[in-house]
């Protein structure tokens, strides 16, 4: 009961703490106020190179309607390449330390597999659903809000609910934790790829140009097209969209494998037989 | 000025939610305290008008984090002990 009364008793004081503090921040009482007025001019810079058809801003655009996007694989995209790396590094260790231990999965199988029927039911249902969400998402990453993290997090509640409601047994029948790293190992080749096929095609007709780059710059006149008549292209950011949505689903799918592996399997793997 | 109104009722909404996040000795409660902080972040991230964030905010922060949590939580102990 004191306890009750000790957590209201906090949580009226921290509520009254924050609300004290906006009020004061609102009105500038510690002589400054936030976002900072000369924050607006960063922005006029990015509304200004992200979409903008005029002839003055022709090497300086990034020709996608959506800046999110465009800062993340046109202005930065070295950046978003590390990070995805960081990830992929990650697993990989994480695959080394448990190795073997799917195999051994395989060969066992319990008698009672997943939850009821109902739930399997609807999980058919929801799957269907969530792909096509998590595949509007990162197909039209040039055009509206979303990309490639955000449909490749999306399609990742996929296996999670496939690995919840049918077991990992089934799940691992259908794709081995091998085959969600081979599809990763894809989705990070086609990204360093898409990084360097302005580069190539430049090669090709005996220029250069940048890596990573999307539209033509002042010294290098190279670039995808950006603009098909009725539709934008976005040019490169299609295809690191669909290669980083590959990366992320199975990315996420081959972490879940892992961690949802019996506890005996694993320690049997790693100690080895006995 | 509904949006604002909206913004300041999801953020003092989610001051109770961290706060029994950080203080439940039941860690599964405590995983359902804060996708209850995560739903309101979210709202809150697209009230400012960040809707990319937004879209990442609801698998991953409730969705994934949540259930990878969870897992971790069944295979070790559910109850934090002083």
């Amino acid at each position: 009961m004191s306890s009750t009364l000790r957590n209201i008793v906090v949580i009226v004081t921290l509520t009254l703490m924050v609300v004290g503090l906006a009020v004061v921040l609102t009105v500038g009482g510690f002589g400054f106020s936030l976002p900072p007025h000369n924050v607006r001019a960063l922005a006029t810079i990015f509304l200004n190179t992200t979409l903008n058809l005029d002839a003055n801003y022709r090497y300086v655009s990034a020709m996608s309607p959506e800046a999110v996007t465009a800062i993340v694989w046109d202005y930065r995209g070295l950046d978003t390449l590390f990070e995805t790396s960081v990830m992929f590094i990650a697993i990989v260790g994480a695959l080394a330390i448990s190795r073997g231990a799917t195999e051994k999965l395989l060969k066992t199988s319990p008698p009672v597999l997943g939850m009821s029927l109902i739930t399997k039911t609807i999980t058919r249902i929801t799957i269907v659903m969530i792909l096509a969400v998590g595949a509007s998402i990162a197909l039209h990453g040039h055009l509206t809000p979303g990309g490639g993290f955000q449909g490749g997090a999306t399609i990742a509640v996929v296996p999670m609910l496939l690995i919840i409601i049918f077991s990992i047994y089934l799940f691992s029948k259908m794709i081995t934790i091998y085959k969600a790293v081979t599809l990763r190992s894809v989705g990070l080749i086609g990204i360093a790829l898409s990084s360097f096929i302005v580069l190539i095609i430049a090669a090709l007709y005996g220029g250069s140009a940048y890596i990573f780059q999307n539209q033509p710059k002042l010294h290098s006149h190279y670039g995808l097209p950006s603009y098909a008549e009725p539709i934008l292209l976005g040019g490169t950011l299609l295809f690191f969209n669909v290669f980083e949505t590959l990366a992320v689903a199975f990315g996420f799918a081959a972490l879940f494998i892992l961690f949802t592996i019996p506890e005996d399997a694993v320690k049997s793997a790693i100690m080895g037989e006995e | 000025m509904l949006y604002y109104l909206l913004m300041a009722l999801s953020s003092l909404l989610s001051i109770p939610a961290i706060y029994l996040a950080v203080e439940e000795r039941d860690l599964v409660k405590a995983v359902i305290f804060s996708a209850v902080q995560s739903t309101l972040y979210a709202f809150l991230y697209y009230l400012l008008m960040a809707p990319d964030i937004f879209l990442t905010y609801i698998p991953v922060g409730v969705g994934l984090y949540t259930a990878l949590i969870l897992i971790l939580i069944k295979k070790t102990e559910r109850y934090e002990s002083d």
